[in-house]
């Protein structure tokens, strides 16, 4: 059920993308050569870009492997490419051990459709994400086993991501940038849950292997 | 107070859907997916044989082998009589919850109920925890028609051979008791004379078993192959099992005082 929603949005971004395209007759055409205003009469421009090293958004998400609860700050690079740097924890209870694990995300949204008054959504974000989790009951001592005893690592994982993400506009930042907070849901999987489908095609589904997160993302 | 309340029920219902994963080595499954093996042994006793005889279905290793493990249960639900089915660990491959649920799913449609040892591989990561939320204790015993079966972990390397692994102290109290044991079968995934079986604990573990006078045998796994012998020449039978993924499994019958049978299955082989 899962899996056809994933391929109906997939489906269905490219043409909501198309069809805002063509709603915008007005817009000139790249190639039409108009002189534009100098530089200096230029007003102050509204989007005014952070240089990339600065973060531009704090996250705060659950699910998807990374935490019950995982926060952080990301990266946006014109607006399409996000890397998000995240903690998360699970506590005790749902684990055995506490475990902690840090986790980078990125991905890369190629349309922003505008909705409604402030409602702007990015019907696609496509990308990956690698996690490594500290505070497991068996961590690997140096002595305890021969090299390739086990050939996968039991704390570092690696998997794909595919999600949407809503966006509502809040006030401009008083440097002239814009800012909104943003719901998202991230479907995904991992490296191990991968191996197992592959080798298990006719006893595992592609929704055995999903996982789901749901997140916050702030402008600051 | 009760916005603290109403976040711990947001989160409760999220992880109950098992979608919204917290971690891939979460140790956590719904209630009625809790303590397996304590279920299964409920449903055993409900309904005993008639007889001293005890026949069940021995194989190991099930990890990541879930088309295996189909045709694994297709096959042993057309053996006659078979009192239950003990899996002789490494039920996952990486101590993963989801792995876990996935064997589950398949080996709940056994016509009868299956019973687990713990393997390396579900100690892996947080496996232990995982284990211990789906089948319970790493060590267990029970008693069906006079035969008194003691099952432990024996995966010493998981444990960085802290000599703790086997617990031999927690073996030679069950072995002492006797009352209402006719014979006495011991099983462990890996065996004494694997090297991951921690090298320091092999003596005692060894003569712990060589004491124990009612011993039928020793069952193992790990190895992923059938052995069988006395590899220490004092009178105990080591045996081993095939892994699933060979389409091979036992089936043991034992009865009276130490007598058994041994019987190989080998089920969807082409050609």
């Amino acid at each position: 059920m899962l899996y056809r929603l994933i391929l109906a949005a997939l489906v269905a971004a490219p043409l909501a993308a198309s069809a805002t395209a063509l709603s915008l007759p007005g817009t000139p055409p790249d190639s039409v050569a108009v002189p534009g205003p100098p530089a200096a009469t230029r007003p102050v421009s509204a989007s005014n870009p952070l240089p990339w090293y600065r973060p531009s958004h704090v996250v705060l998400q659950t699910g998807g492997g990374l935490g019950m609860i995982a926060g952080g700050a990301g990266f946006s690079l014109k607006d399409r490419l996000d890397l998000d740097i995240l903690i998360g924890y699970v506590p005790e209870k749902y684990a055995g051990s506490a475990l902690s694990l840090v986790s980078a995300k990125l991905l890369y949204s190629p349309w922003t459709l505008p909705l409604r008054d402030k409602l702007t959504l990015k019907p696609l974000s496509v990308g990956g994400y690698f996690s490594y989790t500290h505070g497991t009951i068996n961590d690997e001592e140096p002595d305890q086993y021969q090299p390739g005893y086990y050939w996968f690592s039991t704390d570092t994982r690696v998997g794909p991501l595919l999600g949407s993400r809503l966006s509502y506009a809040l006030p401009a930042t008083a440097s002239g940038r814009s800012r909104s907070l943003s719901a998202y849901y991230e479907f995904g999987t991992n490296d191990l849950y991968i191996v197992s489908y592959v080798q298990n095609r006719r006893g595992l589904s592609p929704a055995d292997i999903l996982t789901l997160s749901l997140g916050l993302k702030l402008d600051i | 107070m009760l916005r603290g309340a109403g976040l711990v029920g947001v989160f409760g219902l999220l992880s109950a859907c098992q979608l919204v994963e917290f971690s891939p080595n979460q140790a956590y499954v719904p209630a009625q997916e809790r303590g397996l093996n304590g279920q299964a042994l409920a449903r055993l006793q409900t309904a005993p044989n008639p007889d001293d005889t005890v026949r069940f279905v021995f194989v190991g290793d099930t990890q990541r082998f879930y088309d295996e493990t189909e045709e694994f249960v297709a096959s042993v639900n057309q053996q006659r009589s078979i009192d239950f089915v003990l899996i002789g660990g490494d039920i996952s491959d990486f101590g993963l919850t989801r792995e876990f649920r996935w064997v589950h799913q398949r080996l709940r449609l056994l016509d009868a109920p299956y019973l687990t040892v713990i393997g390396n591989h579900d100690l892996v990561g947080n496996g232990r925890a995982v284990y211990r939320e789906v089948y319970g204790p790493l060590n267990y015993t029970f008693r069906y028609q006079g035969t008194h079966f003691i099952c432990l972990d024996t995966n010493g390397r998981e444990y960085g051979f802290n000599q703790q692994v086997p617990d031999v102290q927690w073996l030679q109290q069950q072995l002492a008791d006797t009352a209402g044991t006719r014979q006495t079968i011991v099983v462990g995934h890996v065996p004494p004379t694997d090297e991951d079986f921690d090298p320091l604990v092999v003596p005692r573990y060894t003569a712990a078993l060589r004491d124990c006078a009612g011993l039928v045998f020793h069952l193992g796994a790990h190895i992923h192959r059938f052995t069988v012998g006395q590899p220490y020449h004092d009178g105990v039978t080591y045996l081993t099992t095939y892994s699933l993924q060979k389409k091979r499994y036992h089936i043991l019958t034992v009865w009276g005082q130490r007598k058994f049978r041994l019987e190989t299955v080998t089920y969807g082989v082409e050609g």
